[in-house]
């Protein structure tokens, strides 16, 4: 087996911003990222969709870099960027030719020591993220499915279960008062990790952070939302509407483990027995034997990212697509019977191999360029940042993935009877509202098979 | 504190330091006694490897008759072969840490494979096993079939596949690349006997093209390509006929009504060039310009200024016998009109005027930059070398790319806009509700309407 290990170094500058290096002088690029602590779950209570209008904002200008420069001296050094809004974190990034460093990390000191915008910025960027929310959302297929409507019927906390993208109501009402008041909050070099990544010497690196950060002032430690969830005592349902799609959708949300126990250990390795692909249980079962679903897949934070980037509630979900001609209550008792098998009976070891090799492997895609981004090792990236953000070390990098295969067979049989109960679930169904004829389709298709 | 003001070293933008070169990966070709073509690229710093088998033919060569059936085929490979049953399939890829798709596009089918490096050789076997012994067996087919015609359905009320299947057909006319897509009717009536014949008659090694990048080391590797790939019967395969697209006179409009929708898709555009034609790079470049890239006009222009839409981008698709140029924009309903004319009137500036040194220069770094970002991924790279060998292009491609783009000069850009971003001839396709965007569609041609089966309303 081989084994893979990341050089890493990281020290905190004197105004409480961490910084992460990790050296890699196989192509002549660099890959940076400033991560802050700040997310979906943390912006403010009636302001909803402010976490990802704000860092829209974060592109509109800064002190010495006014609107649309930022993007134009990255495009024009050779680089690609972006920035997302995540449950827990904010992310700002580049890939850059390594010529363009120290370039890539004055502009991203330059916005978190001054963001300049204005009036008509805000108006702008409120524009161009409601056609963001129609195209992602409102105007498509299972848009939103199921990270924004599972989320409030599986939480009662605000924080955990309002709607991420923002009410359109809520974007109208943000002013640039709220903009400069959450950057203030949120955006100091204390509430942040800087991440450098690609070829160069970790010491010049070091230098160049020191040399761009060192100087923005320290702001008071920020606000932390309560996220906590009270204790769930019985099943929850929601049916939402599906104004596109012909076929009937279903997930299946389990209260998950909170990260770095030993359950949640345990629990990676049973959503991976559960979903892991096409060897998959549920997919086996539902899609290819019983031929009840048309898809079938899942994931620990499904609806947020995987299960190393959540830092509060989550769940272990599965989403379904189902043919009409079943039920919704028909496809629950067939997956019912897969979650009940595993329960009753278990893994075997050699299951639970094969899911650890699969594991690591994807594991190592990740970090190499990750997550369907066309940035390298943005994965690496994102894992350093939220180990860094969320654990405070860096260099679990390399010793996370012993945790995960060590898990025996009787841990994952335990883990699924304590998580995979009614009541520490949530089911959210989402409807067609257009009705197709699938038993003539159905049988179209039978009249002409050989 | 130092004041940021005072501080020239804060206020002012860093310069570039000298530039890197790029080391392009040594390549390994070799072309079996079957006639496979292989290439394969070292890439050590991570334990994996990706391999892609690219069968050149994909739906066009069967696009008149049975559209989709490539795709079909490509689907049930994977449930078995003459010694593995689909879930011995799916184990066997777990156990080797591996991802699998097969897939069809246009003009090639592919079988694609990633997983641990260690399991290279399990890869390469089961990859030639799918290439060659392929069962087809007649429940996974009916299954695979079905969810097809699902999937279908769905994509048929996606805007977005809805204006890229409306687009092909409107600019390719007759030609085979105008069919995206079956019908249900086609779909459903597609019989295992076809898939059979598509698949005997095309995944022959002499029409196979196989590159690996990864974790390994060439000669080891191909030993085992030798040993997995050479058994592979050759059969005759013959090549998609090339065809002429249609030539397009003045700007046409296509309305797919979906009522009730909340944001118009549009697409416009025209016939342009492959990746063979010399003037490849300066259509890019011009294209990087006009719209495909962030900072680009159109997305300064209807996104950063007038706040239209998220996500306008423009691009050159090149399949392998034509290209074509696009640009596309999911806007609000109330500015279905203002968007276009902005569309069309930053394809007319770059029609009529030079661009200034700063933006060319600007423009040519970004594409070499972003080029060299290719390489150092082992999906990036592989994504490289399938545009070099599929499109047989010269062996120095990669390593003289980034200076034919440095060479290139205003006078360029200004003649691929002339000739391939073509104004006053692109096609136009809105998908959006017709009672609210039909009036500012009309603005621009004569509106032809149809439902989201392509029949005309």
């Amino acid at each position: 087996m081989s084994h893979l290990r990341i050089p890493v170094e990281h020290t905190t500058l004197s105004n409480g911003l961490r910084v992460v290096v990790s050296p890699d002088r196989s192509a002549p690029i660099a890959t940076v990222g400033v991560y802050y602590q700040i997310g979906f779950r943390l912006e403010p209570r009636g302001r909803s969709g402010f976490a990802h209008l704000f860092e829209h904002m974060m592109f509109q200008g800064s002190e010495h870099a006014g609107k649309m420069e930022h993007i134009r001296l990255i495009n024009s050094s050779g680089g690609l960027l972006n920035g997302t809004t995540n449950f827990d974190v904010t992310n700002y990034f580049e890939s850059v030719p390594s010529n363009a460093l120290e370039r890539v990390l004055w502009l991203e000191a330059d916005r978190m020591r001054a963001l300049k915008v204005d009036d008509d910025n805000l108006r702008n960027q409120r524009d161009v993220v409601k056609e963001e929310v129609r195209v992602n959302v409102l105007n498509k297929p299972y848009g939103g499915f199921p990270w924004l409507d599972l989320p409030p019927v599986a939480f009662r906390n605000w924080p955990n279960a309002h709607n991420f993208y923002g009410d359109f109501a809520d974007l109208d009402a943000a002013t640039l008062d709220d903009v400069r008041r959450f950057f203030r909050t949120y955006y100091a070099p204390n509430n942040a990790v800087l991440l450098i990544l690609g070829d160069f010497e970790p010491a010049d690196a070091f230098t160049l952070a020191r040399r761009y950060f060192e100087d923005i002032p320290a702001g008071p430690p920020p606000p932390r939302a309560d996220v906590s969830e009270s204790p769930q005592t019985e099943e929850r349902r929601g049916v939402v509407d599906e104004k596109f799609g012909t076929l009937p959708a279903m997930a299946i949300g389990y209260q998950a483990p909170v990260r770095n126990t030993p359950d949640w250990y345990a629990a990676t390795m049973l959503d991976r027995i559960l979903h892991g692909g096409r060897a998959g249980r549920i997919y086996h079962r539902l899609v290819h034997e019983k031929q009840i679903a048309v898809d079938a897949d899942g994931g620990i934070n499904f609806n947020g990212g995987d299960a190393f980037d959540y830092n509060g509630p989550t769940q272990i979900v599965t989403r379904l697509f189902h043919k009409p001609e079943y039920t919704a209550d028909q496809t629950i008792a067939a997956y019912d019977e897969v979650i009940h098998e595993i329960q009753q009976k278990g893994t075997t070891a050699d299951e639970l191999e094969a899911v650890k090799i699969k594991f690591r492997a994807d594991f190592y895609s990740n970090l190499e360029a990750g997550m369907g981004s066309y940035m390298p090792r943005f994965g690496l990236m994102h894992y350093l940042a939220c180990f860094t953000l969320f654990d405070g070390d860096p260099n679990r990098i390399n010793t996370v993935l012993d945790g995960f295969l060590a898990v025996t067979p009787a841990q994952v049989q335990s883990a699924a009877q304590k998580l995979l109960v009614p009541r520490n679930r949530a089911i959210l169904i989402r409807r067609p509202v257009s009705k197709p004829a699938p038993a003539e389709a159905a049988a179209t298709a039978q009249e002409v098979a050989q | 504190m130092t004041s940021a003001a005072a501080n020239p070293r804060l206020s002012s933008v860093p310069p570039l330091g000298p530039e890197s070169p790029v080391a392009w990966p040594q390549r390994t070709l070799r072309t079996l006694d079957n006639g496979l073509q292989v290439v394969l690229a070292e890439s050590r710093e991570f334990p994996k490897v990706n391999a892609q088998l690219f069968i050149r033919s994909g739906n066009a060569s069967v696009a008149r008759h049975t559209p989709g059936l490539a795709d079909l085929a490509a689907s049930v490979i994977r449930t078995g072969t003459t010694s593995r049953s689909s879930l011995q399939i799916e184990e066997h890829l777990r156990r080797m840490g591996a991802d699998l798709s097969i897939s069809a596009g246009a003009d090639t089918s592919a079988i694609s494979v990633s997983g641990l490096s260690e399991f290279s050789d399990g890869l390469l076997e089961l990859v030639a096993d799918l290439a060659s012994n392929a069962s087809f067996p007649g429940e996974d087919f009916e299954r695979e079939r079905r969810h097809k015609l699902e999937s279908l359905r769905v994509e048929r009320t996606n805007p977005s596949f809805l204006a890229s299947e409306c687009f092909r057909r409107v600019l390719f006319g007759d030609h085979p690349y105008a069919i995206v897509a079956p019908t249900e009717e086609q779909l459903a009536s597609y019989t295992r006997g076809q898939l059979v014949e598509f698949y005997t008659h095309h995944y022959s090694p002499s029409n196979a093209l196989l590159l690996l990048v990864g974790d390994f080391s060439a000669a080891a590797t191909l030993e085992q390509i030798e040993r997995h790939f050479g058994p592979w019967k050759e059969h005759e395969s013959h090549p998609a006929v090339s065809l002429a697209p249609p030539r397009h006179s003045g700007r046409s409009v296509h309305l797919v009504h979906l009522p009730g929708t909340v944001q118009t898709q549009i697409i416009a555009g025209n016939i342009a060039i492959n990746r063979r034609h010399a003037d490849w790079q300066r259509l890019s470049l011009a294209n990087s310009i006009y719209g495909g890239a962030f900072h680009s006009r159109l997305v300064m222009n209807i996104r950063e200024q007038k706040g239209y839409t998220y996500s306008p981008r423009s691009g050159v698709t090149a399949l392998r016998q034509h290209g074509f140029f696009t640009v596309s924009a999911a806007v609000r309903n109330d500015v279905v009109a203002a968007s276009l004319a902005e569309i069309f009137y930053e394809m007319d500036r770059m029609r009529a005027l030079s661009v200034s040194p700063e933006e060319l220069e600007s423009a040519k770094s970004y594409m070499s930059g972003v080029f060299s970002l290719g390489v150092a991924t082992q999906d990036g790279l592989l994504g490289q070398l399938s545009t070099v060998y599929l499109d047989r292009l010269s062996d120095d491609y990669l390593e003289t790319y980034r200076q034919k783009i440095r060479a290139l000069t205003a006078d360029d850009v200004l003649d691929a806009a002339r000739k391939y971003i073509d104004s006053a001839n692109s096609q136009i396709v809105v998908v959006g509700d017709r009672d609210q965007i039909g009036h500012q569609a009309a603005l621009f041609a004569p509106v032809e309407a149809y439902d989201p089966n392509g029949h005309e309303l």
